[in-house]
């Protein structure tokens, strides 16, 4: 736990330093901003494209701004994250920056534990900034009563992001490059969609928390009816983290 | 008595045969040189020393304690300088050698103290510079305050001058032989001439086994040949090359090589001999030498001899 404490000091430290934290805040406050402008501008902008499409849309309400939330998380953001935190294991190795510490008697598993716990302190608090910043938008242009869950809705996907976060971990430290371990990722969330495919497995897979969210917003689904999928997305979260760190200890550095 | 052995240590590469059945023992209180021209397995045999490879046979101890690949408790007893360190550029050097003094478990409120030795010791500044603006030799100088953080009973430098300018090296040579009373070092190089200037034990690696090791007195003596080199006027060159040619017809001499313009003769017979004889040989011929000295014998020659 010591070395827990003294690792992740130094990953907050080099975050703040290198500028990684505003720019990753900065990334998901942008995402928090557009959403409910997208939704709001979204009729405006087809209608302007003339008369002669003769388009109707009904007025957007705050359903369309949590859905214009969910699509940027789940289809930029969470890959803008992969890419942030793809090397931040490997690179290390790479550099051979962890010889000095793991020879000074640094644990090796304390380092994926920090590696972990920084890559969800900052996954985690700009998606919330970001869900903050949509919420205030949402109920400031869209006063109505359609959207009346949105932390049941966020729930799922805090959880699914603290599982990806997990696959980002096992692939940094599985593969020698960055590329490879931001493949791998990418890879294992392509096998999750295809795994959806299969009926019987549906209730388990970790893609299901970032694909009901807006039903859950909406109230039309109830968190419980996710209950399994979250249950297997933490095992899975686990299973890559202890993973990592039996990989980790076997490291040559 | 031994800090360091090396017990029958193998390790392979696949096919590739790093280290083969390596025996050694480092003596306490020793400068250890470890020669082997580059690829020749130093740094792989560092790693093993540290745990950080997996040695594939054999054993390797440290003050009595077995060294474990991953986590070994051995660790304690090292310190550690790479040939290229890498720190991390966003830290000031106090931050990371706060970094590392924490990590080794030194008490905080010694912490702060020992960090400011090391800053005189290794003679950098202590101040608010990130160390991704220092030059190779200050991270170097950072690279050994880290490694004496933990006061270490043995220090490793693999190859820590090859990236050093002549004034670079030179300081650091001066600062690991400042060292010596203080703790064991192992210096793994393929520089022979820093070698020859700081240790007093050395070891030379070639195709996965030690060929040679012990002072570097004994090494001289057994393995070194008497030279004397010798330079003529380049219009008496092949007069010369008949006059060595036929010193070793009569046994007089064993050898010559030409380097550049001078000859370099090995000779076992007492130097006041074969230099009489040389200057007999020359007056005859009318050839009058331009330079004539005796070579001492250097670990480039054992070197040479051992590898072969």
């Amino acid at each position: 736990m010591k070395d827990v404490t003294i690792f992740l000091k130094k990953e907050g430290l080099e975050v703040w330093r290198t500028k990684r934290l505003i720019l990753i805040l900065t990334v998901f406050v942008l995402f928090g901003l557009i959403s409910p402008l997208i939704a709001i501008l979204t009729p405006e902008i087809l209608s302007s494209f003339g008369s002669e499409l003769n388009i109707t849309l009904p007025e957007p309400t705050s359903l369309d701004s949590w859905m214009q939330f969910y699509k940027n998380l789940t289809q930029i953001g969470i890959y803008i994250l992969a890419v942030f935190f793809c090397g931040s294991v490997n690179g290390e190795i790479r550099k051979g920056s962890l010889v000095n510490l793991v020879t000074k008697g640094l644990n090796r598993s304390a380092i994926i534990s920090s590696k972990f716990i920084m890559m969800m302190i900052l996954s985690l608090s700009a998606i919330l900034l970001s869900f903050f910043i949509t919420a205030i938008y949402t109920a400031v242009y869209f006063p109505d009563n359609d959207s009346p869950h949105i932390v049941a809705g966020l729930i799922p996907f805090l959880v699914f992001v603290v599982f990806f976060s997990a696959i980002i971990l096992l692939g940094s430290t599985l593969f020698d490059g960055s590329m490879a371990s931001l493949l791998f990722t990418i890879g294992v969330i392509i096998v999750l969609y295809l795994v959806n495919i299969v009926e019987p497995l549906q209730a388990y897979n970790p893609i299901q928390l970032i694909g009901e969210n807006l039903s859950l917003v909406e109230g039309t689904m109830e968190l419980k009816a996710l209950g399994l999928a979250i249950a297997s997305s933490l095992l899975l979260a686990v299973t890559a983290y202890l993973f990592s760190m039996k990989l980790m200890n076997k490291k040559k550095l | 008595m031994s800090l360091l052995t090396l017990n029958k240590v193998s390790k392979t590469f696949g096919n590739n045969s790093v280290l083969d059945n390596v025996d050694l023992a480092i003596p306490k209180g020793s400068i250890y040189g470890f020669i082997g021209v580059n690829g020749a397995g130093k740094t792989t045999t560092m790693k093993l020393i540290l745990g950080l490879e997996e040695i594939s046979s054999g054993e390797i101890k440290i003050d009595g304690e077995v060294v474990t690949f991953g986590q070994t408790k051995t660790n304690r007893f090292t310190g550690y300088l790479p040939d290229v360190p890498d720190f991390y550029g966003f830290m000031t050097a106090r931050e990371y050698l706060k970094l590392c003094g924490e990590i080794t478990g030194i008490p905080k409120k010694h912490l702060a103290n020992k960090i400011g030795e090391m800053f005189k010791k290794v003679g950098l500044e202590d101040n608010k510079k990130q160390i991704k603006t220092y030059s190779r030799g200050m991270k170097q100088r950072l690279g050994v305050a880290q490694a004496l953080l933990n006061e270490p009973k043995l220090l490793i430098c693999d190859e820590p001058t090859s990236a050093l300018d002549p004034n670079g090296r030179r300081e650091f040579l001066t600062l690991i032989a400042s060292l010596k009373k203080e703790m064991t070092i192992i210096f793994s190089t393929h520089i022979l001439d820093d070698v020859e200037r700081i240790c007093d034990q050395v070891c030379i690696l070639h195709n996965s086994k030690i060929v040679a090791h012990g002072s570097l007195t004994v090494l001289k003596q057994q393995y070194a040949q008497e030279q004397i080199e010798i330079q003529v006027e380049k219009k008496d060159d092949t007069l010369f090359t008949n006059l060595l040619d036929q010193l070793i017809k009569e046994e007089k001499i064993q050898a010559y090589t030409k380097k550049e313009t001078a000859y370099v003769v090995n000779y076992t017979q007492p130097y006041l001999a074969v230099t009489h004889t040389l200057f007999a040989k020359c007056e005859q011929k009318d050839i009058a030498p331009t330079l004539l000295r005796k070579v001492a014998p250097s670990l480039e020659q054992i070197f040479l001899e051992v590898t072969a």
